[in-house]
């Protein structure tokens, strides 16, 4: 709407102010009229009396309204509405003119019968054309004016426009007032133009008008002018298109209302605040558009800053924030808000404080239950720990931590209850400390494994107490970052019934061995004693031609016990084996015939040899044995006959296959004995290699056969593995170490008939009389010489001596010196001086190739004279000459 | 507006503003007959409220000691009727009506007569309108001025009335470029009410009825 003031005090005052909608409306600029009289706008066919008139009314009551022709300064003229308001100074006289002036269409209203049209119609629609343009750009007010009396309605060109009217429509119906009105706003305006209809003189009310189904929303100010009777007269006002305006206060409305959000603007020095109605809503006001600063500030709470701050203007700029409790003026209800606003100075002195208040009472809340959480998180985890700390402390277990460097870190007081060591004893030391030393190898496995990266641990090792005895300690142990955790419980009992229940385990099993070899002895030795005893007899009574026949009975029976003892000795792995470079094919073969004739016909026999097969190293007659043993418990297991495969091929085993299996890598020679049988059950299965197990009826076997094999295979430094399904057979793998060369072409022959000597010197040293006595007898009878000695004592200084001695003949196992170590005295002066030991059980002789060295022979006792007699006929071939002489 | 009570409906409550406005505009015309002066009267929004809501609005929206005029009216509904001003627009208000040369201490003698003629003029045109509209007469006892906060002022007429309700205005005053406000405040009982609500239906018909 175009504007003006002027200076007071004359009937054509200065105008001091236009605004931008007055060079719109008049087309005069604002700073071309500021400073001239307002008559400018007057044309010579301008309506004196009106004027006159005007200003007459603003001399009286200080406001006026009037309608006069005017002219722009392109000469056009136009009806121009003009409203004075005096402005008074503090005095209370005129200081200015404020004027608005607005564009009538049509002329005067009829009721104020200074229609005057004197100008033509054609000039008057171009102008109104042109200010339609203009008005729409400039968003002016437009004006109407309603004739109670008459029910008509006169309305401007921007009033038309903004109702969607023909611009030339001077005069319509009142009724076209209501008519573009939205529905929803229509009820309401009726009943507030009634009002106005009626005599109220103030009328303010915004609604939506419907135009071309746009909605637009538009503000109407207007007053209901009175006659002299007090009548109402006529009901005039301004109407402006809003739609921007509301559309930004919805946005706002929205916003604070759907973001919970209350905007306030406090000038300093004032006692009331403009606020929102959300800004009501967060307090619990009732919804207003001023607030006195003390009803909003009343709510918060005593001990916290209030909402509206800073009311004498100290602070000129700048943000502020704060929080603060406040009790919510409707339901009593404890809130926490937050003010977030700014300072700033205003224009007219003072300073500005406007901001926003919104709830952060569920902020606040969850701040202070997670507060609470923690703390009471903080209890609980004590708690906690004090159980963790009980168990620890009650635990009979003895529990530790051992920190990556491999120290302990902790350790529970149960290894003081078990170990006697004080906590501080142990802490910062290693472990290994306290560890047998049998076990630290297994121990270092396990904690390896464990920083390796195994998770747990199972194992028992000993560990030393403070008194020096050794606890039985199963522990269990898991890593975590680098820190291992152990629990160890005390098995010191478990292993001491173990050791007891294996103790008594052998007993029972040397019992029932004594008990057997007791009985195969007596019926052994009764042949012997009977033989001989029954030679002497005939002897005596020269019979002597049946001497032989008892005696061969005799030594029958001495055969039995020596095979076994032998047998016995391999069980005890304590056998003198006879390990060799040997062919296995050609050995199977050369026992084929004696197997098919053991095995029946119902057996069958299958050979299957490697043709590359490797040499193996073993004991030729041992392998033997195991072979038919292994061949005879097939048959048994076959008694309504079947297959027996014994295959032979060459195996690898490289390392990392064998680890778990506790068996040597390289390479073997395989023997796998295969039949259809009727197979075992896992329980025998398991006990298959236990001495004198068998599953044969009483007398049938001695239960010796698979453990002998073990025992033989484990000293040749093989292996032997067993597979068995129930109902479908058996198969058992022996593994024999590869011989790495080539196989002697042929073997001694030792069955030519001994050689008699000729005077060479034996010295022999023998402790047992009888052996003694058959020795020296055969050496005499060979036609050798000989030393007789009991021990090393006797025998050393003879060694040591000048005396010619050709051979020594001793026994291993001695009093004092052993065989060997006698050997050992004789060879320092005697280099080459041939030795031949006879041994009955040698631990030490067990294995011939580790145990001699060149020029030493060995003799397995029992022997027979002829066997003793090839041997050393033998040795001394073997070494002519220079044997006997001492070195020196 | 929760706080309000729905014993009126939105078009009753437009149309009872309307029909106030018309009253407090017939006393803008009878105050610009007494004073010379250039008056207006507008009443822009109304609020129906309980007696203790009415209490909590003019608490929260006031603080301080408030003036007020207050009579007591008979007849197709009853009531008691008052014009309540903060007490420091009161003295601007007498200003504005006796004439702006009045000293402070000369306002302040004359204060309550020129209030109590002020109230007199606005509430009884308000309330005539209305019963002229209902074409049933109204009395009105004398107007009295009373200084309170705003517990003493809503306190009722008969005390088993105390459930009734306060119609709630605010009223502008547009005096020699001065702007005052105040409250029209207008306790009712139910009955009241009622009768009330049939002069409002009265008029609404009146208005839909007009073809213009």
């Amino acid at each position: 709407m175009a504007i003006t003031v002027t200076e007071a005090g004359s009937a054509t005052g200065t105008i001091i102010y236009a605004n931008a909608a007055f060079e719109a409306l008049t087309g005069f600029p604002a700073a071309e009229v500021m400073g001239r009289s307002d008559r400018l706008l007057h044309a010579e066919e301008t309506d004196r009396a009106v004027l006159d008139q005007l200003h007459a009314a603003v001399a009286q009551t200080g406001a006026g309204t009037a309608e006069v022709l005017n002219r722009r300064k392109d000469g056009t003229r136009f009806w121009n509405r003009i409203s004075v308001t005096t402005i008074r100074d503090a005095e209370g006289s005129p200081a200015f003119s404020l004027a608005t002036l607005a564009e009538v269409t049509g002329g005067p209203p009829p009721a104020n019968g200074h229609a005057g049209q004197q100008h033509s119609r054609p000039k008057l629609d171009e102008a109104r054309a042109r200010l339609r343009q203009v008005q729409v750009s400039a968003a002016a007010a437009g004006a109407w004016e309603w004739d109670i009396a008459t029910n008509r309605l006169v309305v401007d060109a921007r009033f038309a426009s903004i109702y969607g009217l023909e611009p030339a429509t001077a005069e319509l119906p009142a009724s076209a007032f209501f008519k573009p009105i939205h529905d929803d706003d229509r009820m309401r305006m009726r009943i507030a133009v009634a009002g106005a209809l009626q005599g109220a003189e103030v009328f303010a009310r915004d609604f939506r008008v419907v135009v071309g189904g746009e909605v637009r929303w538009v503000a109407a100010r207007g007053r209901t002018y009175l006659d002299d009777e007090e009548k109402p007269l006529r009901f005039a006002g301004v109407l402006t298109d809003i739609s921007e305006q509301r559309k930004v206060e919805e946005r706002l409305y929205i916003a604070q209302t759907a973001g919970g959000v209350g905007s306030f603007e406090y000038l300093s020095g004032y006692g009331t605040a403009e606020v929102s109605e959300e800004f009501c809503r967060l307090l619990g006001l009732r919804p207003a558009l001023t607030l006195p600063v003390r009803t909003i500030n009343a709510v918060v709470h005593p001990d916290d800053e209030a909402i509206i701050q800073n009311r004498d203007g100290q602070i000129r700029e700048g943000a502020a924030f704060h929080e603060c409790r406040i009790t919510r003026a409707d339901t009593g209800e404890e809130r926490w808000l937050a003010s977030r606003g700014e300072y700033r100075r205003a224009v007219g002195g003072g300073v500005i404080f406007a901001g926003v208040i919104y709830d952060v009472t569920t902020i606040k809340r969850s701040e202070a239950q997670l507060r609470l959480l923690t703390e009471s998180l903080e209890e609980r985890v004590e708690l906690r720990t004090q159980e963790r700390d009980r168990v620890w402390n009650l635990s009979r277990d003895l529990l530790n931590v051992i920190g990556p460097d491999g120290l302990q870190r902790s350790v529970n007081p149960a290894w003081t209850t078990l170990l006697g060591f004080e906590a501080s004893e142990l802490l910062g030391s290693s472990m290994d400390a306290l560890v047998h030393p049998d076990d630290l190898a297994i121990f270092a496995v396990h904690l390896t494994a464990l920083r390796r990266g195994e998770l747990t641990a199972d194992f028992d090792i000993r560990l030393r107490s403070k008194d020096g005895t050794y606890r039985w300690v199963s522990w269990t142990a898991m890593v975590q970052d680098e820190t291992i955790y152990g629990i160890g419980r005390d098995v010191t009992q478990r292993k001491l019934l173990e050791e007891q229940l294996r103790q008594s385990q052998k007993m029972e099993a040397v019992g029932q061995l004594t008990g057997g070899l007791a009985h195969d002895f007596n019926n052994m030795l009764t042949g012997i004693l009977g033989g001989i005893d029954m030679a002497r007899r005939r002897i005596q009574q020269g019979r002597l031609q049946d001497v032989d026949r008892y005696l061969d009975a005799a030594v029958t029976s001495g055969q039995r016990a020596a095979a076994l003892t032998h047998r016995l000795l391999a069980f005890s792995r304590r056998q003198t084996l006879d390990s060799r470079p040997l062919d296995v094919s050609t050995l199977v073969r050369s026992v084929e015939d004696l197997l098919r004739r053991s095995l029946g016909e119902r057996i069958e026999l299958t050979i299957d040899a490697d043709p590359d097969l490797w040499p193996a190293l073993a004991d030729e007659s041992q392998l033997e044995s195991a072979i038919l043993n292994l061949a005879i418990n097939a048959r048994d297991a076959m008694p309504e006959g079947g297959q027996l495969t014994i295959r032979l091929q060459n195996a690898h085993f490289p390392p990392e296959t064998l680890e778990a299996k506790k068996a040597i890598a390289g390479d073997f020679v395989q023997i796998r004995v295969a039949d259809t049988g009727c197979g075992m059950p896992p329980e025998v299965l398991a006990r298959v290699f236990d001495p004198f197990y068998t599953t044969k009826p009483v007398g049938q076997g001695t239960g010796l056969g698979l453990s002998m094999i073990y025992g033989f295979v484990q000293q040749s430094r093989g292996h032997i593995q067993i597979a068995s399904d129930e109902g479908k057979g058996t198969a058992i793998h022996l593994l024999l170490p590869r011989y790495d060369g080539d196989l002697p072409l042929t073997r001694e022959v030792e069955s030519e008939p001994p050689l008699s000597g000729t005077g060479e010197t034996v010295l022999v040293v023998e402790d047992d009389p009888a052996v003694r006595l058959i020795v020296l007898q055969s050496l005499k009878e060979l036609g050798y010489h000989s030393i007789e000695t009991q021990n090393g004592k006797e025998a050393v200084p003879i060694l040591q001596s000048n005396r010619k001695i050709d051979l020594l003949v001793t026994d291993v196992g001695l009093p004092g010196l052993n065989g060997r170590q006698i050997a050992d005295i004789g060879r320092e002066s005697r280099p080459h001086l041939p030795v031949l030991f006879m041994t009955g059980y040698a631990m030490e002789a067990a294995d011939q190739s580790r145990f001699l060295t060149a020029g030493m022979t060995i003799l397995k006792k029992p022997f027979s004279v002829d066997e003793f007699g090839r041997l050393i006929a033998v040795i001394l071939q073997r070494s002519p000459g220079e044997s006997g002489k001492p070195g020196h | 507006m929760t706080a309000q009570i729905a014993t009126l409906e939105d078009m009753e409550r437009d149309a009872l503003t309307e029909l106030v406005n018309i009253g407090v505009s017939r006393a803008a015309v009878s105050l610009r007959k007494m004073v010379g002066q250039h008056v207006l009267l507008s009443v822009p929004s109304l609020e129906v409220v309980s007696r203790s809501g009415a209490i909590t609005l003019i608490r929260e929206r006031e603080y301080g000691q408030l003036v007020a005029v207050r009579q007591d009216f008979d007849g197709a509904f009853s009531g008691r009727a008052l014009l309540i001003f903060p007490e420091s627009n009161s003295l601007a208000m007498v200003r504005a009506v006796a004439g702006e040369t009045l000293t402070v201490e000369e306002a302040s003698a004359i204060e309550n007569e020129a209030l109590a003629e002020t109230g007199n003029i606005v509430l009884n045109s308000c309330l005539a309108t209305m019963a002229n509209m209902l074409k049933q007469p109204l009395t009105m006892s004398l107007p009295e001025v009373i200084r309170s906060n705003g517990s003493l002022l809503f306190e009722p007429r008969r005390l088993e009335s105390g459930g009734g309700i306060v119609l709630f205005l605010y009223i502008n005053f547009a005096i020699n470029n001065h702007d005052i406000r105040g409250y029209i405040s207008m306790l009712m009982d139910l009955p009241s009410i009622q009768a009330l609500r049939l002069l409002i239906a009265d008029f609404i018909r009146q208005v839909m009825g007009e073809e213009i």
